[in-house]
């Protein structure tokens, strides 16, 4: 066991003591050095007695971005050198997403995914089937009709259904 | 609707400059086309049985941008599928090791607190497909097959090179015949 860099002082002087009476146990010594992560980002409040739920997207902290967390919006405008439409792209992902939260009435379960090929538009996600399947039809119909209008580009729209909010629960703090 | 589609394909047809629209050229054509969306094809078509030879590239480089790997290398896999099928020949592939990355380092506060910091990057992966000795109509059909399937997030370059005779003003006065040179010819997407 290394004992150098060990500064002396009272503290140390007892952990000492308590060691030489106690079997041998390398735990109160580290070694490694210091993780540069940032953990105070994408923090969620614990409750007392792990009331609150998280969906799996929110479980996992922004340095698993690219590793076990996926993007919520997919286009090429962040490239090295594919600047040209960032602005616009940015103002349109924060329009569908304000009108499909506005539109689809607590339905959206998960975040809404944004995919963009070529002139057309994919907004994809999962809802919960609160809502009878015809008017779930309906709003489809009406969503693209309109974000097509407005949006100037063919827009599609690819929701997968899920029986209730509880079947996205990953994880509960 | 299908009638429309086949109307305004034959007047994509009739735009083309180069061929003269014979009858029996537009009737190969109606019998032919499946999709109205292969305008591109019945062009070269067009183009190898009118006047103009079809184009021979020496190579064709597709160069990929993208943010994921994983998704790069199983778009790869589809591109030599495609190739495999099509009869285009594949002589080269190959990928940086390491991505382009750029960082941001920025102040994490609005007011004050230089010390507290907080960084932001993004990462380009980059790969490129050379394929060898393609015709032009060959080269559209499979570019334009491959590029309707590019997933989203990447983009694709397309740098064709084609040899061409050099030109006069370029030839030694003296040299009666001229040995050829290869020349770049750009065409990005």
């Amino acid at each position: 066991m290394a004992l150098s860099g060990f500064r002396m002082n009272l503290r140390n002087v007892v952990k000492v003591r308590n060691l030489l009476i106690l079997p041998l146990s390398p735990k109160w010594i580290s070694t490694t050095s210091v993780s540069q992560k940032n953990i105070r980002s994408g923090v969620y409040k614990t409750t007392n007695n792990r009331s609150r739920p998280l969906t799996y997207e929110q479980a996992q902290k922004p340095h698993l971005i690219g590793v076990t967390k996926a993007w919520n919006s997919w286009n090429a405008s962040n490239l090295d050198g594919e600047h040209k439409c960032l602005p616009e792209t940015i103002w349109e992902d924060v329009f569908i997403r304000k009108f499909m939260t506005g539109t689809w009435h607590n339905l959206f379960v998960s975040e809404i995914i944004i995919k963009r090929r070529q002139n057309l538009i994919v907004v994809a996600g999962l809802v919960s089937r609160s809502v009878a399947a015809r008017k779930m039809y309906f709003l489809l119909g009406y969503t693209e009709e309109l974000l097509s209008n407005l949006l100037k580009r063919p827009v599609k729209i690819e929701i997968q259904t899920v029986n209730s909010k509880k079947d996205v629960f990953f994880k509960w703090i | 609707m299908a009638v429309r589609m086949l109307l305004n394909v034959f007047k994509e047809v009739c735009k083309v400059p180069t061929c003269a629209p014979h009858a029996s050229n537009l009737l190969r054509v109606g019998r032919q086309m499946a999709c109205p969306l292969q305008s591109s094809r019945l062009y070269s078509y067009c183009q190898s049985t009118g006047s103009e030879p079809d184009k021979l590239y020496k190579t064709l480089e597709l160069e990929v941008k993208g943010h994921d790997r994983i998704v790069m290398r199983s778009y790869q896999q589809f591109v030599q599928m495609a190739a495999r099928e099509l009869d285009v020949k594949i002589s080269k592939i190959w990928e940086p090791p390491k991505a382009v990355i750029k960082r941001w380092t920025l102040l994490k506060s609005v007011h004050i607190y230089a010390k507290h910091k907080v960084q932001y990057e993004t990462r380009t992966h980059y790969q490129t497909i050379e394929i060898k000795h393609v015709t032009g109509s060959t080269a559209d059909t499979f570019l334009e097959y491959v590029q309707r399937n590019l997933p989203e997030g990447m983009t694709m370059k397309v740098t064709r090179h084609a040899i061409e005779t050099l030109p006069a003003h370029l030839i030694p006065p003296a040299a009666s015949s001229s040995p050829e040179s290869d020349v770049k010819g750009q065409a990005s997407t």
